[in-house]
């Protein structure tokens, strides 16, 4: 298990570092300069900003001090947002995504499971087809229509919540439901599969012939073995839940990191763009890491694969 | 019927049946490949016609709408603009919102003058959008089609030689895909849209570089597990070469996984772009794609519904539709994955 770890991990460190490299030498390439709305400088002053952003250095130089500045948690100043430090403004903003982030985890498990455990215990009834039907519907429907009609009906028809902004809980509803929705039909659609298989295995039809209630064999038989593979599709979830707050906090505009990030693709701020790029894939490659060891560790058949290896 | 009468039964009734040794190994029912058998299979799965029924509709639109309309996809007009949509026949009857009427109920073709009929009405700068919306649909089925391009042809090729071969070249192989499979998809595809400018060309590029990963790995277990079986073991030893083992024996035995991963691979590139357009990625205007139409129409939204409504629509259904058929063919192509 140790060597799978660590193995793992050394696999995480290289793709940062391919991550790193790759986002640096693209941003080079890059239409466009940090200078280009700025016409009204002199020559003798964009040289001096150049200069001081260490601009005008040979592309080795800056790539060596960008990757020391990287390890030291200094992603550079941002050239739109008043100079201020790129971790800076990740860290003002990630409050609001996470707390999305978080919310629509909780929620959309919650209902996703339910809704799947539901639909495998009524296998093949209309209450079936009407889960899987919605969760067909909630995979297919994109992310920022349904945001946007949820918006509209919900906020500016019906007028039950606050059409955007970010000023306390019953604004991070809309939002939260928008964003689990893919959650939900996921899970859902997941949950459902798994429990059909481990409802029709031997086991549980001795824990029924024992006498155990539906409900004891439901809930202490057959979801403790159905959920262990839900492990798997956390990391994808991960990756469509970064996609969502995208769309999500630019429609109901949340001040989040998703937003900046779409906004400063719009201003060319380069530094800004590599910075949110790298802690973006950080954060989805420590979610895949965490998820291989867990998988490991609650699967003992995964363990010997990597072991014989 | 009465009770039998068991005495009166007489021996003639008891007498052995004739044993005709030929008609003992015949085969009554027609012997079916394994593609009828998937198409029985499939066409049982109301869903996945439905979805088949839905793509061929679509596409026939994407193809034809846009050649046979009277206006092109970037003309503009603003004497016309903000239309409402109106469609002959379907504008007499009231519920449906075909009638050239805005939100207030008042008929801005008569106030207007306007004699054509735009079916899904005008944008902001008086562009048909009838004609943009197929253009759009257009452009999710280009996308649609190269998604399912690189999966078959750098994603199987990938997966089959890494399997093939193994050895070196199937631990370097894999050590580039562990490496690739880390980096999210969408965060290439940002970056090559930020070096070439927004367009068809730079999501094409980025769907090329990420788009294969999944497939080239499910071919490679398949492949891996398929060429230690005894049946190519023994057409091996009967002298057969490397291309025939792989097109003869492991091609038609990996399809069925093949297939599903394509068909699972459209609905998530059909997103894909319309989401890129939808955050000013993607598409920009004057060309249309759904995206980037759902994104202008969000913008008058509350004024004027049907430019959001009708792009999202079509979007919506087209990556339904995929997503049936590829629920469907699982089911049909792959029995033991079957619920």
């Amino acid at each position: 298990m140790a060597r799978y770890t660590l193995q793992r991990f050394i696999y995480m460190i290289i793709t940062l570092f391919i991550i790193a490299t790759a986002t640096f030498f693209l941003m080079k390439l890059l239409p466009g300069s940090p200078l280009t709305n700025q016409e009204k400088l002199t020559p003798e002053q964009k040289q001096i900003i150049l200069e001081k952003y260490g601009l005008n250095d040979p592309v080795p130089v800056q790539y060596v001090n960008y990757l020391k500045n990287l390890v030291q948690g200094d992603l550079g100043i941002s050239f739109q947002y008043d100079n201020r430090p790129v971790t800076e403004l990740i860290v003002e903003r990630i409050g609001p995504s996470a707390q999305l982030g978080f919310q629509a985890i909780v929620f959309g498990t919650i209902v996703g499971l339910l809704l799947g455990i539901f639909a495998a215990i009524r296998h093949n009834s209309a209450g079936d087809y009407f889960a899987t039907v919605l969760s067909v519907l909630g995979i297919s429907i994109p992310s920022f229509v349904f945001a946007a009609l949820l918006q509209y009906y919900i906020g500016v028809k019906l007028q039950w919540l606050p059409v955007a902004f970010w000023q306390g809980f019953e604004y991070t509803i809309m939002p939260t439901i928008a964003l689990s929705m893919g959650v939900i039909a996921n899970i859902a659609r997941f949950t459902r599969t798994e429990m059909l298989e481990v409802l029709n295995s031997d086991y549980i039809l001795t824990a029924r012939a024992k006498g155990i209630s539906q409900a004891g064999v439901i809930f202490k038989h057959a979801i403790r073995n159905a959920l262990i593979p839900i492990v798997t599709i956390l990391g994808p979830m991960a990756v469509n839940l970064m996609t969502g707050t995208l769309v999500v906090e630019q429609i109901f505009a949340v001040p989040g990191l998703g937003e900046q990030f779409v906004r400063s693709i719009n201003l060319n701020d380069y530094t800004v763009i590599m910075g949110t790029t790298l802690f973006y894939s950080a954060l989805l490659i420590l979610v895949i890491f965490i998820v291989d060891i867990l998988y490991g560790v609650i699967d003992p058949r995964i363990r010997l694969a990597g072991g014989k290896k | 019927m009465n009770k039998l009468d068991y005495q009166n039964l007489s021996p003639e009734l008891f007498q052995p049946a004739p044993v005709n040794t030929h008609d003992q190994e015949k085969i009554n029912r027609p012997s079916l490949t394994f593609w009828q058998d998937a198409w029985i299979r499939l066409r049982k799965n109301k869903g996945a016609i439905t979805g088949l029924i839905m793509i061929i509709i679509l596409s026939l639109m994407a193809i034809i709408a846009p050649m046979t309309s009277d206006y092109s996809y970037k003309e503009q007009d603003l004497k016309r603009a903000k239309l409402p949509p109106k469609i002959p026949v379907l504008e007499n009857i009231s519920w449906l919102p075909f009638d050239g009427k805005d939100a207030n109920g008042v008929d801005v073709y008569e106030q207007r003058g306007i004699k054509e009929y735009y079916w899904f009405g005008t944008d902001d700068l008086g562009r048909d959008l009838w004609t943009r919306t197929w253009y759009g649909a257009r452009i999710s089925l280009y996308i649609a089609l190269l998604a399912a391009a690189i999966d078959l042809l750098i994603g199987v090729m990938y997966g089959g030689i890494s399997g093939f071969y193994g050895g070196r070249v199937d631990n370097v192989m894999q050590r580039i895909i562990e490496i690739l499979v880390g980096i999210p998809n969408l965060i290439v595809v940002i970056l090559f849209i930020l070096i070439f400018d927004p367009g068809i060309i730079s999501i094409t590029i980025a769907m090329v570089i990420t788009g294969w990963v999944t497939m080239a790995r499910i071919v490679r277990g398949q492949i891996l597990k398929l060429k230690n079986m005894e049946y190519v073991l023994a057409s091996r030893t009967l002298g057969a070469t490397n291309s025939r083992l792989i097109f003869k024996h492991l091609i038609p035995n990996v399809i069925g996984p093949i297939i599903i991963t394509t068909m699972f691979t459209i609905p998530y590139a059909i997103f894909t772009e319309a989401f890129l357009s939808f955050i000013g990625l993607g598409i920009r205007p004057p060309e249309a794609s759904l995206g980037s139409l759902v994104s202008e129409g969000y913008r008058s939204i509350q004024t004027f519904p049907h430019m959001m409504m009708i792009p999202a629509i079509v979007i919506s259904l087209l990556i339904l539709s995929f997503n049936l058929v590829a629920d469907g063919l699982r089911d049909a192509l792959d029995p033991k994955m079957r619920k």
